[in-house]
């Protein structure tokens, strides 16, 4: 018996450990994760919602299991039982299953006793107390939202969004300054140099195709936006005009910043690519705006 | 005193019973329909009355009040008349119930489509239909109330005082949430604005859930799942607990639905605090039902009816964990405006109402018509694919839901979002679409199934329209003897009235707490002087995205997350909505947000866009609005929606109304005259050009002097 509890507490143990390990490494993975890890953090919790469905599934099984046994032999009694019936012991303390005591339940036979007087079109009711555990449940969810209040509110240990932003706005700023301190591609519209690398060209038409044909057109020949195919230019056709006019856009042209959507990386090959297009003389290009560059 | 013999009314509980079978299917097919709007943006049948932005509101409406209120009514109808052994209080109320709230729906699947509408979710309707609404709810009180009163039963049974708290607490809903300012037949504007309205909507909108689709629920369960397992209910101290808990906290909760908005702080903190400890008084619903089946088990084996409300229990408790959970903030701050959250609602709808709305029927239909169910074997077929499709609903729509929720927080060493083109996140989740809507329409075609086996049974026999019964009249002089009967709680159920009001008093607390000091207190929404009225243009302009339900995909509320400061730009503030009536926040983001889209794009990429969005975002999943270039803009409406403004405290000089058309004009012309620079010929009088000066407008106020903005907490 002593062992039993004991392993019962081990086994307790082992899940409680386990869960730790599976909440600790989902928080820490939050952070610092690519897509694809997101991807099989999202797998990992359909799995483990489904396992936990299973899992509720075999507890309503053995819930099944033990109401139906507890009725059963009932039910024999009346029927096998009746010729022989000096061998019915008298009922004493009936046997309470592990989840009956989990739900803090009354046996059966006792539910007599907690019919309450009135009936309603035929339903009675029971007067069975508010389970202990559900009890517990309440409480503890009370003292969750007080102290969830106190800690936002009154002893502003919490942050609130403003707050939250702020902080989350400085360390990514931080983070940012260290990675483009290490990172050896780092280019602004000073330094960007004029290549005509082919592995740029095809990274720049890459970037080209996704971000920029809806207004320039699939070969530059410009539709909303300017022909970026023929030598003229209306902020300047050096490639260095060219990177900064992506990076920080012409707002009240409708030529939108692409700072926060591109890498200074791509928007350099980007710049790269637009440069490799003059003179390609694509079909249906729009009139030249600007001023003549060679 | 002697036996009195009357009888119970059956023929409106079958009414009832057949509108909720017609408006389920109705309400349902509209829902997958826009459901393959979202993968197919064709299925929109190319017309502008069943786009997505206009019947999306129809599909809830229809379910909601359609197919579950006429449940609702079925429901309480049959158990009211049996629990208080007397027949309804009027028969004549109990017609114009039915064929009023019939109407309703009808005059909703008309004006919907046609783009009449107040954009408040699950109220869209407009003012003389609430109005219609309100008055068809009080008949239907009075009916209730005059069956209590002529009860012959001396107390008031637990699905009784669900079905109180269901009447009193939504006409107090629905009447705060409709004060609303009527401009012509089927135009209004709501009185509050911007955080304000935002707040009363979802105040309103949070309890639409808990009192229209729990409350009369659990009311119901409370009368048919002892019923049909023929076990006496598992705990009454249970039931007065997480009765009064239930419609006392529900009311608080409504707050969750804005967090990380420009609703105030402490507002925000109410509405998690509350819903947490919402998770026990939800579950005691629960845990009072399952365990009624106690002992009763082995017959959910068998009985196809315990099947389905074994199931809709369980969804309920899962729902009403979820919720709570959803509505921490940093859980909140990944899934909301994401499908998790329309996983989330479907769970509790399919699972919670839907099958317990069947479950019902299968058992109250043949005993109203003395006869047994045409084929047991069809309805357990519907109990399987009705949970095939539940399942096949629920799993992809959270796949997606985590997936596009992570996709758009995700960033890039360099500092850049990984995905910072937004349709590069929905087009990932259009497999999981296409796997919603084949799990909707297994569960439409469960309900399909059971609408022809109940037809089949109600052919085979004939209704008992009139039901004999018996009881003893209520004595006049109550001598209460029995000690158990002394009990305070045990005295209440013995007095309708004060119960009512007594309910009343405990659901007002919430909100009253909530809204007061928001409106009173000026600190709540700091004010931006740069913030300035729209312009009569732009004002129509917000009124045709309004007609054309763009909110129902594209929010106006960028949340202070680097996420979206980055994506959008500054993130919104309480004094930038001041003369937004109503709200336009929003609750999903099936597109990218809208707030700050103003000056982000030129006119013309606004008009191409609008005219075919394929052809600036490859691939996306927006219907084309050809419909704007051609329909001319109504600008006899101007001058009397600026005086309808001006009356709401919009600070536009007097006489404005006089001259706001030509200002109109003027715009118009300017915005036509740059469309043709960029070789696109519209004249000015169409509704395009009114649509794209307020896109162009949004968020533009606090631009420019971004850095002197007051906070929002």
């Amino acid at each position: 018996m002593l062992t039993r509890i004991n392993s019962r507490k081990m086994k307790i143990r082992r899940i409680f450990i386990i869960a730790l390990l599976i909440f600790g490494v989902n928080s820490v993975s939050f952070a610092y994760t690519t897509t694809e890890l997101m991807n099989g953090i999202a797998l990992g919790a359909i799995i483990f919602t489904l396992a936990l469905i299973c899992l509720v599934c075999l507890v309503l099984l053995k819930t099944f299991k033990v109401m139906a046994d507890m009725l059963l032999p009932k039910e024999e009694k009346l029927v096998i039982a009746a010729p022989v019936s000096e061998l019915v012991i008298e009922p004493s303390e009936p046997k309470l299953s592990l989840w009956e005591k989990l739900l803090s339940l009354r046996p059966l036979a006792e539910e007599k006793n907690l019919v309450m007087d009135h009936k309603y079109d035929g339903i009675a009711e029971l007067d069975n107390p508010t389970p202990a555990w559900f009890m517990w449940l309440f409480y503890g969810t009370i003292v969750f939202a007080f102290v969830y209040l106190l800690n936002y509110h009154v002893f502003k240990l919490g942050k609130l969004q403003d707050e939250e932003y702020a902080v989350e706005m400085t360390q990514a700023g931080v983070d940012q300054k260290a990675f483009l301190a290490k990172a050896a591609n780092r280019v602004d519209e000073n330094s960007v140099k004029l290549t005509a690398d082919v592995g740029v060209l095809k990274a720049g038409k890459a970037t080209f195709i996704q971000n920029c044909v809806a207004c320039h057109g699939e070969h530059g020949q410009g539709i909303v936006g300017p022909n970026l195919t023929d030598e003229y230019w209306i902020h300047g056709g050096k490639i260095n005009n060219i990177f900064k006019t992506i990076k920080y856009g012409i707002p009240d042209k409708g030529m939108i910043s692409w700072e926060k959507q591109l890498s200074p990386k791509q928007m350099s090959e980007v710049a790269n690519y637009i440069k490799s297009l003059k003179d390609t003389h694509p079909a249906n290009p729009k009139a030249s705006q600007g001023i003549k560059e060679s | 005193m002697q036996l009195e013999k009357f009888t119970y009314d059956n023929k409106i509980v079958r009414n009832f019973g057949l509108a909720t079978l017609i408006w389920g299917i109705i309400g349902m097919t509209v829902g997958l329909l826009i459901a393959m709007q979202l993968f197919k943006p064709s299925m929109n049948l190319g017309n502008q009355y069943t786009t997505f932005g206009r019947i999306r509101p129809l599909h809830t409406n229809a379910v909601i009040f359609a197919f579950v209120g006429n449940a609702i009514f079925m429901g309480v109808y049959y158990s009211l008349q049996r629990l208080l052994k007397a027949r309804m209080f009027s028969d004549v109320l109990s017609k114009i119930h039915f064929w009023g709230w019939q109407l309703i729906i009808v005059s909703a699947v008309i004006t919907l489509p046609l783009g009449f509408t107040t954009s408040h979710e699950y109220a869209e309707l407009e003012w003389p239909i609430d109005i219609a609404i309100t008055l068809i709810w009080v008949v239907f009180g009075i009916n209730m109330f005059g069956t209590i009163l002529k009860r012959r039963e001396q107390h008031l049974y637990v699905a009784i005082w669900f079905y109180i708290a269901t009447f009193v607490t939504i006409a107090v809903l629905h009447i705060v949430n409709s004060f609303e300012l009527p401009i012509s037949f089927l135009k209004s504007y709501y009185v509050y604005a911007g955080v304000q309205d935002a707040l009363v909507q979802w105040w309103y909108g949070h309890n639409a859930v808990a009192f229209f689709l729990t409350t009369p629920y659990l009311g119901m369960m409370y009368y048919f799942l002892p019923k049909m397992a023929n076990r006496p209910v598992y705990s009454y101290k249970l039931s007065i607990l997480h009765f009064w808990s239930l419609i006392f906290i529900y009311i608080w909760a409504g707050p969750h639905h804005l967090l990380y908005t420009s609703l105030p702080g402490w507002a925000q903190s109410l509405g998690v605090a509350f819903s947490i400890m919402l998770i026990a008084p939800s579950w005691g619903g629960m845990i009072n039902g399952l365990l009624t089946l106690r002992g009763a088990w082995d017959k959910v084996r068998e009985d196809v009816n315990l099947k389905f409300m074994v199931v809709a229990l369980t969804a309920y408790g899962m729902a009403t964990f979820e919720g709570p959970m959803l509505s921490l903030k940093q859980i909140n701050g990944v899934a909301h405006f994401t499908d998790w959250i329309v996983a989330h609602v479907h769970v509790g709808a399919l699972g919670w109402n839907g099958f317990l709305t069947f479950g019902i029927m299968y058992w109250l239909i043949p005993r109203i018509y003395k006869t047994e169910l045409y084929s047991k074997k069809m309805a357990s077929f519907h109990f399987w694919i009705g949970t095939l499709g539940i399942i096949f609903y629920a799993v992809p729509m959270y796949w997606a839901g985590f997936t596009q929720g992570l996709m758009w927080k995700e960033f890039t060493p360099d500092g850049l979002l990984k995905y910072p083109n937004f349709l590069t996140t929905t087009l990932q989740i259009i497999p999981m679409h296409v796997l919603r809507s084949i799990g909707g329409a297994l569960y439409l075609t469960g309900v399909i199934v059971m609408a022809f086996n109940l037809g089949k049974t109600m052919l085979k026999a004939k209704l008992v329209a009139d039901e004999p019964a018996e009881a003893m009249p209520l004595a006049k002089n109550i001598n209460i003897t029995d000690p158990a009967d002394q009990k305070w709680h045990r005295a209440l159920e013995r007095k309708p009235m004060k119960f009512m009001i007594l309910a009343l008093i405990v659901i007002l607390i919430g909100g009253m707490v909530e809204m007061m000091p928001t409106f009173m207190i000026q600190s709540n929404i700091p004010t931006i002087a740069s913030v300035k009225p729209y312009s009569p243009l732009e004002l129509q302009g917000r009124d045709l995205y309004i007609r054309e339900g763009c909110v129902n995909c594209h929010t106006q509320t960028v949340r202070p997350f680097r996420s979206e400061t980055e994506r959008y730009g500054d993130y919104s503030k309480a004094g930038e909505f001041v003369y937004d009536h109503p709200f336009l926040w929003g609750s999903k983001r099936t597109g990218p947000d809208l707030h700050r889209i103003g000056g982000k794009y030129t006119n013309a990429w606004h008009f191409n866009h609008m005219l075919d969005p394929t052809s600036m975002s490859p691939g996306s999943i927006m219907p084309p609005y050809p419909w704007l270039i051609k329909q001319q803009l109504d600008t006899t409406t101007t001058a009397i929606k600026v005086r309808a403004m001006q009356t709401l405290g919009v600070p536009y000089v007097s006489g404005y109304d006089v001259v706001a058309n030509t200002e109109l004009q003027a715009q118009a012309d300017s915005i036509a005259k740059d469309l043709q620079q960029n070789n696109i010929k519209v004249k000015s009088n169409r509704e395009i050009i009114a649509l794209i000066a307020y896109l162009q407008r949004m968020g533009t106020d606090i631009k420019a002097n971004k850095f002197t903005i007051p906070s929002n907490q």
